[in-house]
């Protein structure tokens, strides 16, 4: 029974992380039908503010993730300008390759720069922390990055639903022509949300290398599973992105240990493939 | 007009011949022997990728160039061959099987080279290899592990370093002499190791090692390398509560895999490494104090200075290349050698021609101060036969030798101590 708990808390927790890495993914998605390929690399950016952060300031992620979420948010609004913005109203091909031509570049760059080198933060505030709850072991990186993933999701969930900017976010998202006859700024929107949707992963990523080594293709396997879990809990859903985040840590963390652990991938696209084929549009897409 | 395009013509045709004439005799007058090297620059290996080729630049300086004070053959001379130099055509595999073949196809097709060192991943190593035994031409493999790789009856493959299956055996030796002269109770085995021609191979050899020395596998764990976490892996280890654990885990997933286990509280009694991110010395270094404990093969670490005398000179070139500039490791030196024992035969046999040098190459056992074992000689299949590694066990950031006894210098700690060091 305990191997089963500390299983299934695994799980949730590794799906916290995840909703926290996808839940800008869908905001962007779901607002303005674009495809982000350089999520991931978004990702590993803040994965390195925060190490940088931290090897030459001594910032500790549990802080610097406040620093890296504002850092990809200014980055997320620089390639929204630059080159998401040329691509709004075209085929959703142009924007999907134009991104997949930034992570190329981010990468690269990250590449070059930093080299491919693993890079660790040694004595973190969390670094190895656990905590116990009778036999079971809460990892306390996992656990706090789980705690922050639900407050920014509530944040952005807030917004979104109770705000004023939400409503015009939502009123872009389902007509952008009638927004604009509303008298909305679709063109602000559309940058505050890419903006927004970089925040998130930001924040995630400033967190992560308080366990996780950070390196130019740490962002690859994160940025496929956040599609598949925008893709399965419908397009700009945020409780769908949660409930699909949920569900694939605990199918990862269940077919890993109670089938074999080599399985557990085959397991989560399985998953997705069973999903979007029963319901195209994911769990609460509209 | 039409005088002004005449005369710019015969400028250009000019110009052109009169360069031509000028290469001709500068490229007769070089004797240049280009060596491809295909090794993982970009990927999940890129930091072994890029200190194995810093290995080999650093073997071809030594060749090229005159270092009286150097006691590695050929240092004392400058290039081969009465005149050779060797010019060195790096290539990316990206720890990818088809990317190396098609780098392996360019090398020798488009940039001519003589032979191939490479390629670091075992998964890699093979297609590749398989490019240099069709076109008949030299495949000089360092540090790839896979046992299978000399198993293949390959004439134009040669490795230099200990095979998983060498070193499966010496994990079990260790194990062996554990509970003989401590009695250390080491019954059952685990492993984990990165799905992948080097984790399997390796986890092959490691099973057929544990079951024919008496002992139990009660846990066989492949991994996809790369994984977001190790949770399952772990915890699938500390279920069955394996006393030894043989890993095959490279870069970023051993770092993973320490960061889990001590996450999880779990510890076998003894964790055995073949050549994997354990022999990493950054990564040891990162991992600090969590790293203390593990043991592994390791072929040379800068604590053999004492066994291997000659190192140090050629080390103080090779951290020159390396940035962040780091010592040879157990993987990389091996790309040194390799590189040092082909320009050998190259020069014994006083020719270029393959044949002869593939010759050579078998026919002689040669001097190398890089090696553990002080000499290279290769069996059939193109195994070096005097390949040695000892096992070592990682105190306070050090690599201290713990077997063979005969050259030990430290006793080993067993079992690891909990992660609630002091």
């Amino acid at each position: 029974m305990t191997i089963f708990l500390q299983v299934i808390l695994d799980g949730l927790m590794n799906g916290m992380l995840y909703a926290l890495v996808a839940v800008g993914l869908s905001l962007i998605w779901g607002v303005m039908d674009v495809i982000n390929f350089g999520h991931g690399e978004f990702l590993m950016i803040a994965m390195y503010v925060s190490y940088w952060l931290g090897f030459i300031f001594h910032i500790d992620p549990l802080f610097s993730w406040l620093a890296s979420g504002a850092f990809v948010f200014f980055l997320a609004a620089l390639t929204y300008q630059l080159i998401i913005k040329h691509t709004v109203g075209k085929p959703p091909l142009s924007s999907l390759l134009a991104t997949f031509g930034l992570a190329m570049v981010l990468k690269n760059i990250c590449l070059n720069r930093f080299s491919p080198n693993f890079r660790l933060l040694s004595d973190t505030v969390l670094g190895g922390k656990v905590l116990h709850m009778g036999d079971v072991i809460v990892s306390m990186p996992q656990l706090i990055t789980a705690l922050f993933s639900l407050a920014v999701m509530a944040m952005v969930y807030v917004i979104i639903h109770r705000t004023r900017l939400g409503w015009t976010i939502q009123a872009t998202a389902m007509d952008k022509e009638a927004a604009e006859l509303m008298g909305i700024n679709t063109e602000k929107i559309y940058l505050l949300v890419f903006g927004m949707g970089g925040a998130c992963v930001g924040i995630a990523g400033g967190l992560m290398p308080s366990y996780l080594a950070v390196h130019p293709e740490v962002g690859t396997l994160f940025g496929l599973i956040a599609f598949v879990i925008v893709a399965m809990g419908g397009f700009g859903s945020i409780p769908g992105a949660l409930l699909a985040a949920l569900l694939i840590g605990l199918v990862e963390a269940l077919s890993g240990f109670y089938i074999a652990p080599v399985f557990k991938y085959v397991a989560v696209f399985g998953l997705y493939l069973v999903v979007v084929m029963i319901r195209p549009k994911g769990f609460f897409g509209w | 007009m039409k005088i002004v395009l005449k005369r710019i013509v015969f400028l250009g045709v000019g110009l052109i011949f009169t360069l031509g004439l000028m290469a001709v005799p500068s490229s007769a007058e070089e004797k240049v022997i280009k060596i491809g090297t295909l090794f993982p620059l970009t990927g999940s290996c890129a930091l072994a990728g890029q200190r194995c080729q810093a290995s080999v630049d650093t073997a071809v300086d030594v060749i090229n160039n005159v270092y009286a004070d150097i006691d590695v053959p050929l240092a004392a001379q400058k290039g081969l061959l009465d005149g050779y130099r060797i010019e060195v055509v790096h290539a990316d595999h990206q720890g990818k099987p088809d990317v190396g073949k098609s780098e392996a196809e360019r090398l020798f097709n488009q940039e001519k080279v003589y032979a191939i060192i490479g390629s670091y991943n075992s998964a890699v190593t093979k297609p590749a290899s398989f490019v240099a035994e069709r076109k008949k031409k030299i495949f000089m493999c360092g540090c790839s592990s896979s046992a299978a790789l000399t198993k293949r009856g390959y004439q134009y493959f040669f490795r230099m370093a200990p095979t998983d299956e060498t070193e499966s055996l010496e994990f079990v030796e260790v194990m062996k002499w554990l509970n003989e002269k401590h009695e250390k109770g080491l019954v059952t085995v685990g492993l984990i190791y990165e799905n992948s021609e080097f984790g399997k191979h390796a986890a092959d050899e490691g099973k057929k090692a544990v079951k024919d020395n008496g002992f139990k596998v009660v846990v066989d764990i492949p991994f996809n390398p790369g994984a977001t976490n190790l949770n399952s892996e772990v915890q699938t280890l500390k279920a069955k509560n394996p006393d030894v654990v043989f890993g095959a885990c490279l870069g970023g997933d051993y770092t993973l895999w320490v960061k889990t286990m001590k996450q999880m509280n779990w510890l076998p009694k003894v964790a055995l490494n073949y050549c994997t991110g354990y022999q990493d010395p950054v990564i040891t270094k990162q991992l600090g104090d969590d790293a203390n404990y593990f043991m592994g093969g390791t072929g040379y670490s800068p604590e053999f200075a004492g066994l291997m005398p000659a190192v140090a000179a050629v080390e103080k070139i090779y951290m020159q290349k390396t940035d962040p500039s780091v010592p040879f490791d157990s993987d990389s030196i091996q790309e040194a050698v390799a590189m040092l024992i082909l320009a050998q035969a190259i020069e014994k046999a006083g020719t270029l021609d393959y044949e002869k040098v593939k010759e050579t190459l078998y026919a002689n056992t040669w001097e190398s101060p890089l090696s553990l074992g002080g000499k290279v000689a290769f069996s059939p299949g193109g195994q070096n036969i005097m390949a040695k590694s000892l096992i070592t066990q990682l105190q306070n950031g050090s690599y201290k030798r713990i077997y063979p006894l005969d050259l030990a210098d430290t006793k080993p700690v067993v079992p690891m101590t909990s992660w609630n060091r002091p």
